[in-house]
């Protein structure tokens, strides 16, 4: 049976205790009776002493010297006493019991008058030595010493016997602890046994105290509270498995995401090297994954893509694009952002990690945009020299007839008039329709260029009071032929907005235009006003108004509302799509209001321009060297 | 005398510039012509026109090219240079402007026009 440490400790204690107790009381029992003994010898030798003295006193008044002998003889057969002897008043022994003589120790205490008894050592031997007066010392002194031999033996016995005794429950008592503890200490055992596996995870044991103590009562704690625990570390073991089974398939679902892309996809980290490629970028660049993993990314695509590697690291929230030459003479556009690390933020927010850079194979993008450049300029130039050979031939003829025949020749005959006046209106028709063709060839050149990009917008403060005064002397041209009245109300002290000029005056000349052309009579009214954030713009008429369901069609292109059979079209249904163009790219709103056979209000809105950028941007001017004729 | 070089390589714009300053004639200015860059640049150098209209868009030199080259040599330097193209686009603007062009103009042009910044270039009241 093994025994829990502390409770051997405790027994050791308790055994050191009982020792400590049993020598104590021994010494103290001891002491007891030897005091007891002492006392009971003496007692014995005064009554001795006395008898002696009393029954001798006519004897030793007699001198009969045998007589006292022979009864002081007879005394020392009595236990205890040793010696008797007595002694006349002037200190003589008369008589006494010593063999062969008396010892030279005795003569001293004879001559003594004390009565006390007195410890005296004749050899090695000690006696208590007891006196009494005969009577009232005048005839002399009986002394009887007892022999202290005897009772140290008597005290010696007695101390074995209790000593034994002690021995005997000593071991009792130490059995039956050891039993007691060794109970006691059974179920601790099994406990601290359970405890250590426990702490080891191992719950498949179970505990059995039944006991109804507090060992048992620990027990039952304990197995409960292991119940528990096991219970816990089940849940927590199933949600990690499911958890852990959760993360492999996400990150096998991400992983397939990014294997699978159609565009190169490439990480890199703070310092520029490359830490992970799709199939797609390795397919690209014509290299294997191996042999990117670990280069920077500097040397493989140039500095220039680790530059803005560098820079997305610096502002995460910006993309930086910039184009990379792939494999097979190929062109790439790569795509970085920083990537944060958001899902452990130290101080201050999160750190960047590194970049990820998106690459898309554009080879064919550019090539259908150089495609649609070279088309733009072809065709630009195709229709525009023979245009201009009509225009302008038509223009000279005009002038030759005007000036060297018209002018001579005068006609009497009403059929030449009529023809003189058919040619000279056909040929304005002619030179009129090529203005027209001019214009549709230029609206769609605009068209194109905006829709690819290709136009070069200045950004410079614009006074959209000034654009707007530019457009009516444009347009004031428009207005006197067809008598109709323009109102200007433009708001004083107009904040800037940031833009090219050009192109907003082209917007406010095509909304004019518009008006005038669908405004038979009544008056066109342009006004402009801020609201703070943006200036708004708002050109009305007094024209035919626009159907509900047309209202957006007039956005798109080649769309002229209302009836194209019966309505003679009027431009080139450009001219809207156009303005919608330009506003969005100055990141204005532009619409229409209308109603039926009142007019119609087309409203555009610019953003105001922030002031400070306005200061230093209004010392780029645009410089104009070149006179467009 | 003075004389206006008209270079383009399509004869009918040629022969419209021609026929829209033939009035000029009568006051003693001689009209030349060429067909591309190459010419253009053979003939100013031999007779030193005062006026250029000048084709973008033409073979073996361009019309760019031709107006760098003019503008470079200092003898030439002050011939005015009117460039004469097809292409509105603000690129072409920019890029007339770098080679040192004095005037720019659009096809079509209006003949109109030409006369008259023709008279005020060669300072000729017609």
């Amino acid at each position: 049976m093994i025994m829990s440490k502390l409770f051997k400790k405790t027994l050791l204690i308790i055994i050191v205790l009982f020792a400590v107790v049993a020598v104590s009381t021994l010494l103290s029992s001891g002491w007891h009776i030897y005091n007891m003994l002492v006392a009971e010898y003496t007692s014995k030798g005064t009554a001795i002493a006395r008898s002696i003295a009393d029954s001798s006193v006519e004897t030793l008044l007699n001198r009969d010297a045998a007589t006292v002998q022979s009864m002081i003889d007879q005394f020392t057969e009595i236990a205890g006493v040793s010696y008797v002897f007595v002694v006349d008043a002037q200190g003589d022994i008369i008589s006494h019991t010593f063999v062969p003589n008396v010892p030279s120790e005795i003569r001293d205490i004879g001559t003594s008058k004390n009565t006390a008894p007195v410890d005296i050592e004749i050899g090695n031997r000690r006696y208590i030595d007891i006196s009494a007066p005969i009577v009232e010392g005048a005839v002399g002194f009986v002394h009887v010493g007892m022999d202290k031999g005897i009772i140290m033996s008597e005290l010696l016995s007695s101390m074995m016997r209790q000593f034994y005794l002690l021995s005997i429950i000593f071991i009792f008592s130490a059995a039956a602890a050891y039993f007691l503890v060794s109970r006691v200490s059974q179920p601790l055992n099994k406990l601290t046994e359970y405890s250590r596996r426990l702490a080891q995870h191992d719950f498949s044991q179970s505990i059995e105290i039944k006991s109804k103590d507090e060992v048992g009562q620990l027990a039952g704690t304990m197995q409960s509270l292991a119940n528990d625990l096991s219970e816990v570390f089940d849940r927590y073991e199933h949600a990690l498995k499911d958890a852990v089974v959760e993360l492999q398939s996400t990150l096998a679902y991400l992983t397939a995401v990014i294997d699978h892309m159609a565009d190169g996809l490439l990480v890199s980290d703070v310092d520029g090297i490359i830490t992970h490629v799709n199939p797609a970028m390795s397919a690209m660049v014509n290299m294997r994954e191996n042999d990117l993993i670990g280069k920077y990314c500097g040397d493989l695509f140039g500095e220039g893509l680790a530059e803005i590697v560098q820079k997305s690291r610096h502002d995460p929230e910006e993309v930086y694009t910039i184009e990379i030459e792939l494999a097979g003479g190929r062109t790439g556009k790569a795509v970085a952002a920083g990537v944060m690390q958001d899902y452990f933020p130290l101080e201050g927010g999160g750190k960047g990690i590194g970049a990820v850079v998106l690459v898309r194979d554009i080879t064919t993008e550019k090539e259908v945009d150089r495609m649609k450049t070279d088309f733009i300029s072809t065709v630009s130039h195709e229709l525009r020299t023979p245009l201009t050979s009509v225009k302008g031939f038509t223009e000279i003829i005009r002038n030759k007839l005007e000036e060297d025949l018209f002018s001579k020749v005068t006609f009497t005959d009403e059929k030449s008039a009529r023809a003189l006046k058919r040619v000279r209106t056909n040929i304005n028709i002619i030179l009129s329709e090529s203005e027209r063709l001019t214009s549709i060839i230029d609206d769609l050149l605009d068209v194109a260029k905006l829709e690819a990009g290709k136009v070069q917008w200045k950004t410079e403060p614009v006074s959209v009071a000034d654009v707007i005064s530019r457009a009516h002397e444009a347009t004031s041209a428009l207005f006197e032929k067809k008598g109709l009245v323009f109102t200007k109300n433009v708001e004083s002290d107009l904040p800037y907005v940031i833009g090219d000029s050009d192109k907003l005056i082209q917007v406010v000349i095509n909304l004019l235009s518009n008006s005038v052309k669908f405004t038979e009579s009544g008056s066109v009214t342009c006004t402009a006003c801020s609201n703070g954030k943006e200036i708004v713009v708002r050109v009305a008429d007094t024209g035919s108004g626009i159907a509900d369901t047309d209202r957006h069609a007039v956005f798109e292109k080649f769309k002229q509302v209302g009836d194209t059979l019966t309505d003679k079209p009027k431009g080139t249904g450009l001219g809207l799509p156009i303005c919608r163009q330009i506003i969005a790219h100055h990141r204005g709103r532009i619409w229409v209001e209308s109603e039926m056979g009142l007019g119609s209000v087309f409203i555009f809105t610019l953003p105001v321009a922030d002031v400070t950028n306005v200061a230093a941007e209004s010392h780029s001017t645009n410089r104009e060297t070149i006179t467009h004729v | 005398m003075s004389k206006v070089l008209i270079v383009d390589d399509e004869p009918l714009i040629r022969i419209l510039l021609e026929q829209s300053l033939e009035e000029f004639v009568d006051h003693g200015v001689s009209i030349l012509t060429a067909e591309n860059g190459l010419e253009a640049i053979e003939i100013i150098k031999k007779e030193r026109p005062e006026l250029v209209f000048l084709d973008v868009m033409m073979p073996k030199m361009n019309g760019f090219e031709v107006c760098n080259m003019v503008k470079k040599e200092l003898q030439f330097k002050d011939i005015c240079i009117v460039m004469v193209t097809a292409k509105g686009q603000e690129q072409d603007k920019i890029k007339a402007e770098e080679v040192g062009t004095d005037y720019y103009i659009t096809k079509p042009f209006s003949i109109r026009d030409v006369i008259n910044k023709v008279s005020e270039i060669l300072k000729i009241e017609l």
